[in-house]
């Protein structure tokens, strides 16, 4: 799993290309909680090169919406495909965190 | 415990002492066969000339004493040349030589035939040693004609100083002799003109046991000798006894088939110096032969020096040579040896321990090594190595046991888990609405799937399945923290809407009548509305779990269900396809606190079924990672509807059991199956609406009072 991102704006883009799950998730976290500490906490995660996703690959963007909204700012995601998209709707996590078709959606908000 | 035979025949000592020693060996011949031949070769160059030095020697010893004899009677043949002197004078001549020259023996003057005087025939006057004085005779006369004898043919003819053989004098004591031979002349003319003529011979007797003495004396080496032979070959002198004047060089080679040394005589006789390698016929030894004349009487002298004694002292080298090598060659074997032992010693006792070592007394001793070389390093470092295992090992057993520990406590934890599902089917016995079954197959000792069912309230049946996120002991913990909050969470709610319904109406059958049913039965929705706020709360782990929890309505069929992010279960109507039931999407639960989920209703005819499961059976892999998929799931409960409930489990785990084909399991494999029959009326006469009513009228026994279902026992 790589992470990549870049500030657009008032929020953080993460792209997250290839796999989370029980080995590779702990990396998002870790890497959410670099963005939180320096400053960045309003992150869109685009899953648009994402593969695949674990139970403990919404355990960790679990971990991380609430860390990030426990100081105030949110995770929103966009651009999800495939399996992602029908797990992240069949776990109701897409009832729980904003999810938006395009990137472009994503920035959009205020 | 197996014990090891020296395997080793050619270890380091063997090759180390092969090795140097031959090396060594091969250096030791190498310069002991230079040194011989080249130091044999300069002995040998110096033995010759030693031999020629020493014939020469001796040739000019005897030449000494032997040419001024040969002048003596040229003296008087001069004289008598003259031929003034009287027939007295040449007896007084004669017998001044005589006394002059003790080698003469006898001297005489031999004429001519007629010569001295024209009517004597033969006129030789011959003065020689008798044992009483010096006396005189004439030789010649009929019985002794002179004329024709050798000692005077020869000198007169050839017209030079001859020297006759040697002979042994009968009447002088058996001396050697020979007699040398002078021609005189006489007539005008001092050269070879006319008028000069030979008059006659003048002779000189000589003793010759001096020269026997001297050449046999000759001392060559060991067993080196000399020897003297005739112009003729015939031997004077030879160390065998017997050879002389009995053989000649020649008979004695034919004899021996020896051409060498007919050869050596025939050039002896010609006059021939040299020296050859031959072997000495006498001591049968290969040797140097140096032969050289005698000038003045045309003999030739032979001296021989064996070889082997020329080279004694080459040879004595070389035996002190090898000597000395084979002794160092010995001494350096056996400190090879050593040192070789020395290494392989401590290597051989290191390898007995290493082999106790390995076979489990890690405590060996290990041996002491004395030097501080390679092999004392190698048994420290063994040494270490061992200490190193004891650790390991120590450790290992540690982490064994710890492992040990922990597994026996996931099997009890395991036992504990799967014991708190309920496992008795069916599960109301009494209640023939509808037949129950579920199965858990775990994929490790403890995990995070559960299902759960029970009566809440006196028509109504709840029963659900849940999947927590994640696997093994924190799963496990959160699955049975969920489970029960579920339940008490439903449970709880039952009884809210069993007392609100008492409460408002003062008959429960009341109540019914007026289709307030609803109240009574609790609202899946809000159980999980409630169950996720209880989860939620200090749920630092963001753990979550799925769950979908159904509650049936005995006497409707009527099913009211939610689901928190769960699997939607297949609805198979009795006759029809199976099919999925529509899902609202709403969150898995225990993520957020405050969160609203829908309660959906479906009606269930006689007949139908409801099947429940978890991921664990359309994510189930076989070994090219292909998954069972929901589309199979529809597929093998169309094909296989029509079976009671329990045999419809088992036939669904076995089909993913089946499709996995020997992969390993990697998730729980949860089902739950629930058939509705119809409302009791239809069935036996122990069910009855409105089973609040605790007494009823029916003639049911006392034990229907306790088994019924009620609030008391909810």
């Amino acid at each position: 799993m790589e992470c990549t991102g870049c500030k657009q704006g008032a929020f953080y883009v993460l792209s997250v290309a290839g796999r989370m799950d029980a080995l590779t998730s702990q990396g998002f976290e870790t890497e959410c909680l670099a963005r939180l500490d320096a400053g960045d906490t309003r992150i869109v995660v685009d899953l648009s090169a994402l593969e695949y996703i674990s139970s403990a690959g919404l355990r960790s963007i679990l971990a991380a919406a609430k860390k990030l909204k426990a100081v105030g700012g949110d995770l929103a995601f966009c651009g999800l495909t495939g399996i992602v998209a029908e797990v992240f709707t069949v776990s109701g996590f897409a009832k729980l965190l904003p999810v938006y078709a395009t990137r472009v959606e994503a920035l959009a908000r205020s | 415990m197996q014990i090891y035979q020296e395997k080793v025949t050619r270890g380091i000592a063997f090759r180390l002492s092969a090795l140097v020693l031959s090396v060594v060996g091969l250096i030791f011949v190498a310069m002991s066969a230079a040194t011989y031949f080249m130091a044999r070769e300069a002995l040998l160059k110096n033995a010759e000339q030693n031999a020629r030095t020493q014939a020469q020697a001796l040739v000019q010893r005897i030449e000494a004493r032997l040419a001024p004899i040969s002048r003596v009677p040229l003296g008087l043949a001069y004289e008598l040349g003259d031929d003034g002197l009287s027939d007295e004078g040449i007896l007084r001549r004669q017998r001044q030589m005589l006394l002059d020259n003790p080698e003469i023996f006898g001297t005489a003057a031999a004429y001519e035939p007629f010569g001295r005087h024209p009517q004597q025939e033969f006129f030789a006057p011959y003065t020689f040693r008798a044992p009483l004085g010096i006396t005189h005779i004439n030789l010649g006369g009929p019985g002794y004609r002179y004329h024709a004898m050798d000692w005077y043919q020869i000198p007169r003819e050839l017209g030079q100083t001859i020297w006759s053989e040697p002979y042994f004098d009968e009447g002088g004591g058996n001396t050697l002799m020979a007699t040398c031979s002078v021609p005189f002349y006489q007539g005008q003319g001092a050269g070879h003109g006319e008028g000069r003529h030979v008059a006659g011979v003048v002779t000189a007797d000589v003793s010759l046991d001096w020269l026997k003495r001297l050449v046999s004396s000759v001392n060559v080496l060991e067993t080196g000798y000399a020897w003297l032979i005739t112009r003729n070959g015939t031997y004077v002198t030879h160390p065998e006894p017997g050879v002389a004047f009995n053989e000649t060089i020649f008979s004695r080679a034919e004899e021996a088939g020896d051409l060498d040394l007919r050869r050596i005589g025939q050039d002896m006789v010609r006059g021939g110096s040299k020296l050859v390698e031959t072997k000495s016929l006498h001591t049968g030894k290969p040797g140097f032969l140096v032969y050289a004349p005698l000038p003045s009487t045309g003999w030739s002298l032979g001296v021989f020096s064996p070889r082997d004694e020329l080279l004694a002292d080459v040879n004595r080298l070389a035996l002190v040579s090898a000597g000395l090598g084979g002794g160092g060659f010995l001494l350096l074997a056996a400190l090879t040896a050593v040192i070789a032992r020395g290494i392989t010693r401590p290597l051989r006792r290191l390898c007995l321990a290493a082999r106790e070592v390995a076979g489990g007394r890690l405590d060996a001793p290990l041996p002491e090594v004395a030097s501080r070389d390679e092999v004392f390093e190698l048994a420290e470092a063994f040494a270490h190595m061992q200490e190193s295992l004891k650790e390991h090992i120590r450790d290992l057993t540690l982490a064994t046991a710890t492992r040990e520990r922990i597994q026996s406590e996931l099997r009890i934890a395991s036992e504990i888990q799967l014991g708190i599902l309920p496992k008795t089917f069916p599960p109301l016995p009494r209640h023939a609405e509808f037949d129950l079954f579920a199965s858990l197959t775990p994929a490790r000792e403890v995990g995070g799937d559960f299902y759960d069912f029970f009566p809440c309230g006196p028509d109504c049946f709840c029963f659900l399945i849940g999947d927590v996120s994640g696997k093994g002991v924190p799963a496990a913990f959160y699955m049975a923290v969920s489970r029960t909050l579920i339940k008490a969470v439903a449970e709880s709610v039952a009884g809210a809407g069993q007392r609100r319904g008492a409460d408002r109406h003062h008959s429960p059958l009341e109540a019914a009548n007026l289709g307030e049913i609803q109240r009574r039965i609790p609202n899946p929705g809000h159980i999980l509305a409630r169950a996720n706020n209880g989860l939620a709360e200090d749920n630092e782990s963001c753990m979550f779990v799925t769950v979908f929890c159904a509650v049936l309505d005995f006497a409707s069929g009527e099913v009211h269900y939610a689901s928190a992010g769960h699997n939607p279960p297949v609805l198979l109507r009795a006759g029809a396809r199976p099919e999925y039931l529509p899902t609202h999407g709403d969150p898995v639960a225990g993520a957020m606190t405050g969160i609203a989920f829908t309660t959906d209703t479906l009606t269930l005819n006689p007949g139908d079924a409801l099947a429940l499961y978890t991921d664990g059976v359309t994510e189930a892999m076989n070994p090219v990672q292909e998954l069972y998929g929901e589309a199979r799931l529809l597929e093998h409960l169309a094909e296989h509807d029509g079976l009671d409930v329990r045999a419809a489990c088992q036939a669904l785990a076995a089909d993913v059991h089946a499709f996995a084909s020997g992969a390993e399991q990697s998730d729980d494999i949860t089902m739950l199956v629930l058939r509705y029959n119809g409302p009791s009326t239809a069935n036996g006469p122990d069910t009855a609406n409105g089973a609040a009513t605790d007494n009823s009228s029916t003639d049911d026994s006392t034990t229907e009072n306790r088994t019924r279902p009620g609030p008391d026992t909810t």
